[in-house]
């Protein structure tokens, strides 16, 4: 298992939910990807479509207005 | 997925970062209701519907920000993601507004006033249709649309202070080139008032089931993607 982390601070809606895409399809199941956004737009869809895709995701709010989306691929 | 309903959150991983505290936002959030209320008493002073823009302004871009309410995301996630939740809110908001509009409307017209906001029933044609075309590809790349941007601004989203910098450009544009366009294209379309042509009550009935076919076909469009497991 491991951790993958994904930098997408000042990146607008669209591209961290492209990206987040891209790098799940790299990875293993049980490994960990820890996307870094601080668009409140990302913050909703990301958790959205990995949910939909059946991972385990948790959101945590590091600083105001920036957040770790937390995705456990399980399948 | 076997085991994938034993735990509905991710364990917590090793990581172990130090946090910095959080500020404190209260403060800053009474200082800004204060803002706003005294901005609010002096624009409504000089001029009450100037007062009332402000307030509804304010209710607007609030709401928008908490409810992460997003035009952009309603045409854009059913093509990215195959999700249609925020599809289907904007399906729901404009239901709403069409039947507060009629209301305003048949208002005025029952008591035999001007119908309000007429001037805004312009021609429709190609141009329409092309138009809102070159917009969408304007406004995934940009991140948002108008108000989209606007709130995210607010936000102080940096990239999106770009956007709204040429997002200003363009309406400047667009404005000074709008008699040309509203002469030589918009007004060889054909304007359509709905009550106009079926009714009163069949123009709601028309919009709505419009809507609500829409609706279903977002609703159905969302679950035929969440079913396909190969994206």
């Amino acid at each position: 298992m491991k951790e993958v982390e994904l930098d997408c601070m000042g990146e607008a809606c669209p591209v961290p939910l492209i990206k987040a895409e891209k790098e799940m399809a790299k990875l293993d199941i049980g490994d960990v990807l820890i996307v870094q956004i601080d668009h409140s737009c990302a913050m909703k869809n990301v958790p959205e479509w990995a949910r939909k895709e059946g991972h385990n995701v948790e959101i945590e709010e590091v600083d105001d207005g920036e957040w770790e989306v937390i995705i456990e691929k399980v399948k | 997925m076997s085991d994938s309903n034993e735990a509905t959150s991710v364990p917590k991983t090793s990581r172990s970062r130090s946090r910095k505290p959080k500020k404190d936002q209260i403060p800053f959030a009474i200082l800004t209701i204060v803002v706003i209320v005294v901005i609010g008493i002096i624009l409504g002073r000089v001029n009450a519907t100037l007062g009332l823009f402000w307030v509804f302004g304010n209710c607007f871009g609030f709401i928008l920000q908490k409810t992460r309410f997003c035009f952009t995301a309603s045409m854009r996630d059913p093509f990215l993601t195959g999700g249609t939740n925020v599809t289907k809110s904007v399906l729901a908001a404009f239901a709403i507004t069409s039947i507060g509009f009629l209301a305003i409307k048949y208002g005025a017209f029952a008591k035999g006033l001007p119908i309000p906001g007429q001037s805004f029933v312009v021609p429709v044609s190609l141009a329409t249709a092309i138009g809102a075309f070159m917009f969408g590809i304007g406004m995934v790349i940009a991140g948002g649309c108008a108000s989209g941007t606007l709130m995210r601004v607010g936000e102080g989203f940096g990239m999106q202070i770009l956007s709204l910098a040429f997002f200003v450009v363009g309406s400047l544009w667009g404005a000074h080139d709008m008699g040309w366009w509203q002469l030589n294209v918009i007004l060889k379309g054909k304007a359509v008032f709905l009550p106009d042509l079926f009714g009163w009550m069949g123009a709601l009935l028309v919009q709505m089931a419009i809507i609500v076919l829409l609706w279903i076909a977002a609703d159905k469009w969302g679950k035929r993607k969440g079913a396909d497991t190969t994206h």
